[in-house]
């Protein structure tokens, strides 16, 4: 290994250390700039009495942005934002369509055309002791 | 104290107590006068109490009301909307809120219906109302509209619609066409005193309408046109005849290297004293350079001048936008030049691109020149995506969700990097704030720095690229005066094509994002977005949406670095043989870019 002059040391130090300082400024930036100022979107919703969803219904949550269906199944909750870029996927003709890259899923949430490969996420409910209807976000 | 106000005299201003003297017998005058006034009025309503029998207390009908007033008017030839929304207000609103919207009072009630003035126990609208009948609650007010104090609960004009459309009139709510029911809006903002004059209501402008006090006249006349083509003018006209004496003290020789003797100016500082005259042809730069820097001058003031009435939260953003265009005077002006100044900005950039590419003019000691106006359109970009999104209106909701969730596709850090950019999980208001700061402060200081750095470059590098001065056709030079002159011709004609363009064809804005509602959302991105977009539409998002894009402007920047450098005596021409590899390779991805975006226009969702 080359010797060091003391020229070359002495700059090598105030290079590393000013770097290093830079490094430690450019971190406190990050962490100061990763703050979450609003509360993470609820986790679960509470969609109201039973009653208002009668077996064979279908009803657009769109404040979620979610549907629930009740069928002879029971009943079947799925998110309507879109698995491939986030769009609020439309319900148009028995299917649902997302305005931004034109993915299409069918009326169970599954993909039947690209460029989306993921369904449409699937909510859980829940019926809660009093009747009322429990979507849960994950 | 009112009895013995002489008592005072020694201690006031002889003037002040003759004043108080006659202001107190004018205050007895009035009170004798009203009093007497209400006596004869309680008098009269007591006795026709009597004559009629019933028990009720209520004044009697006005023999003087004018039947003329149940009349509908005629709309007029050319009705504007709150003339239309009389019309309706006559067929659906009068009944209950009055001729004159004063409410259901008793000179209305009285002098209108006659017999059935009673609605409570008449047949309309008492127990045996008929089929067209309606009950009315006995709780209820009618209020008045037009009043000073009416209307408390409503701030602007879209809280009113909203409540009108939704339920009014009240014996069949929802019947309203919303046509109707901005029409009526428009009339009762009339008849409140505060339509401005020549407003058309609508989605996109109620918000930014109070309903209880008028603002200022919009400006919907031909004052900017005036006001821009006077300032260009005057510029012009100052720019000339400091030249012409400046001339006559000096004319330059022809061929000088060494420039004019005087000292520079700050202005005439930023140039070399002379530049070959070959190069400093129109044809041979375009102007774009120059062009760019003028409408970052633009951009920059009209930015701060957008900046005093921008407000920067979810609920006010559109709606502080549209106080600016339909309100502020020059305010449309000022942000439609804004707007075409960063579109034209986009365009102007990437022809400034393609001049230095089709000239050569990026290699050798320019490659980091060529690596800094790169970054400069980048940073542009960047500045065009987040001056979009602060508009914060239906138009670029999902330009705004698919383009931020670009980032969380990045895989491992993507969350992270989406939380630093947004502020938060999802496009809230922190992200508004966050795209305010980005856009406003650090992309645009940071694009200022580069700018500068940019042009020091080009002189550093030895001005204007040109071939070595032995190889040249002509060696003639022009001066710097002369090169400022074509720069005011230059900023001259932009400002021009720049007015055209603010004056005919208005930024967009459309109605502000509203909750869970969507709206006629545009699912489009931004124009220079829309070849990612149709990319976008066939696969994965992280990588035709986040690698392909970085990986182009990457592959441009390393052109230079990858080919070999322009041969000297090639520079300062169009299309130099030695650097056709690389003309080639930018023709290609210029044509598939251009062809993609042309797919995204012809074939939307």
């Amino acid at each position: 290994m080359k010797k060091l002059s003391r020229r070359e040391f002495l700059k090598l130090a105030t290079n590393s250390l000013l770097g290093l300082s830079g490094t430690f400024a450019l971190g406190g930036l990050i962490r100061f700039l990763s703050y979450e100022m609003e509360p993470a979107p609820p986790s679960e919703y509470d969609l109201g009495s039973e009653v208002d969803y009668p077996p064979g219904s279908r009803t657009l949550l769109m404040h979620i942005p979610a549907v629930l269906i009740h069928s002879n199944e029971g009943y079947l909750a799925f998110s309507l934002v879109c698995t491939h870029l986030g769009c609020t996927v439309e319900h148009k003709d028995r299917e649902y369509e997302c305005p931004c890259h034109g993915s299409k899923y069918d009326e169970k949430g599954y993909v039947t055309r690209g460029p989306s490969n993921t369904p449409l996420k699937r909510l859980r409910v829940e019926v809660n002791e009093v009747g009322s209807i429990i979507l849960h976000m994950v | 104290m009112r009895t013995n106000p002489s008592s005072r005299k020694d201690k006031c201003h002889p003037r002040a107590a003759q004043f108080a003297r006659i202001f107190l017998f004018a205050l007895g005058v009035l009170l004798f006068i009203s009093a007497n006034l209400l006596l004869t009025e309680t008098v009269k309503a007591s006795q026709n109490q009597q004559a009629n029998g019933t028990p009720t207390p209520m004044p009697s009908p006005t023999p003087t009301f004018d039947m003329s007033r149940l009349t509908r008017p005629e709309l007029p030839e050319v009705p504007s909307q709150a003339d239309q929304g009389l019309q309706t207000f006559f067929g659906v609103c009068i009944a209950c809120h009055g001729d004159r919207g004063q409410g259901l009072t008793d000179e209305w009630r009285l002098g209108a219906y006659g017999e059935d003035s009673d609605c409570w126990q008449s047949g309309c609208h008492g127990k045996d109302h008929p089929p067209q009948g309606f009950e009315i609650p006995k709780t209820l007010t009618f209020p008045a509209l037009g009043t000073a104090s009416s209307l408390g609960r409503f701030e602007n004009a879209q809280q009113l619609y909203d409540y009108v459309v939704v339920m009014m009139p009240w014996w069949k709510p929802r019947s309203l066409t919303p046509e109707q029911a901005w029409q009526i809006t428009a009339y009762i903002l009339k008849l409140k005193g505060s339509l401005p004059d020549g407003l058309v209501l609508s989605e996109t402008n109620a918000s930014a309408v109070p309903v209880h006090r008028l603002i200022s006249t919009p400006q919907n006349n031909n004052t900017p046109i005036f006001f821009f083509i006077g300032m260009l003018v005057l510029t012009v006209l100052g720019l000339i005849t400091r030249d012409f004496f400046a001339r006559r003290e000096n004319a330059p020789p022809p061929n000088l290297i060494a420039g004019p003797v005087i000292r520079p100016s700050f202005v005439s500082h930023l140039h070399p004293p002379t530049i070959p005259a070959m190069q400093s042809r129109w044809r041979y730069t375009l102007g774009a350079g120059g062009m760019a820097v003028f409408l970052s001058l633009v951009l920059l003031i009209t930015g701060l001048l957008e900046m005093f009435y921008y407000i920067p939260t979810p609920e006010k953003a559109a709606i502080s936008v549209e106080t600016i265009v339909s309100f502020v005077p020059l305010g449309a002006l000022v942000r439609n030049l804004h707007y075409w100044s960063a579109q034209l900005l986009v365009i102007v950039a990437l022809i400034h691109l393609a001049r230095v590419i089709f000239t050569g003019a990026y290699s050798a000691q320019r490659k980091f020149n060529f690596l800094l106006g790169l970054g400069l359109f980048v940073l542009v970009i960047l500045l065009d995506f987040t001056g979009y999104v602060l508009r914060w209106d239906e138009g670029v909701r999902w330009a705004l969700t698919a383009g931020t969730n670009l980032l969380k596709s990045i895989p491992f850090v993507g969350n992270a990097v989406y939380i630093f950019v947004l502020g938060g999980r999802d496009a809230g208001p922190a992200a508004l704030l966050r795209f305010y700061s980005w856009h406003i402060y650090v992309l645009s200081l940071v694009c200022g720095f580069v700018i500068v750095w940019h042009l020091f470059r080009v002189r550093r590098d030895g001005g204007i690229a040109a071939a070595p001065v032995t190889e040249r056709e002509t060696t003639t030079r022009i001066t710097r005066t002369d090169l400022l002159k074509r720069e005011v011709l230059g900023m001259f004609v932009g400002g021009i094509v720049l007015l055209i363009l603010a004056v005919l064809m208005p930024a967009p804005i459309s109605s502000p994002i509203r909750g869970g509602t969507i709206l006629d959302a545009d699912s489009s991105a931004p124009w220079f977005f829309l070849w990612v977009q149709q990319l976008l539409k066939s696969g994965d998002p992280f990588l035709l949406g986040v690698l392909l894009p970085l990986a182009v402007i990457i592959f441009i920047g390393a052109l230079p670095y990858l080919f070999k450098d322009v041969k000297q005596n090639e520079l300062g021409r169009w299309f130099p043989r030695s650097g056709s590899i690389v003309q080639l390779l930018f023709i290609i991805i210029a044509v598939i870019i251009m062809a993609l975006t042309v797919l995204s226009i012809v074939n939307p969702l």
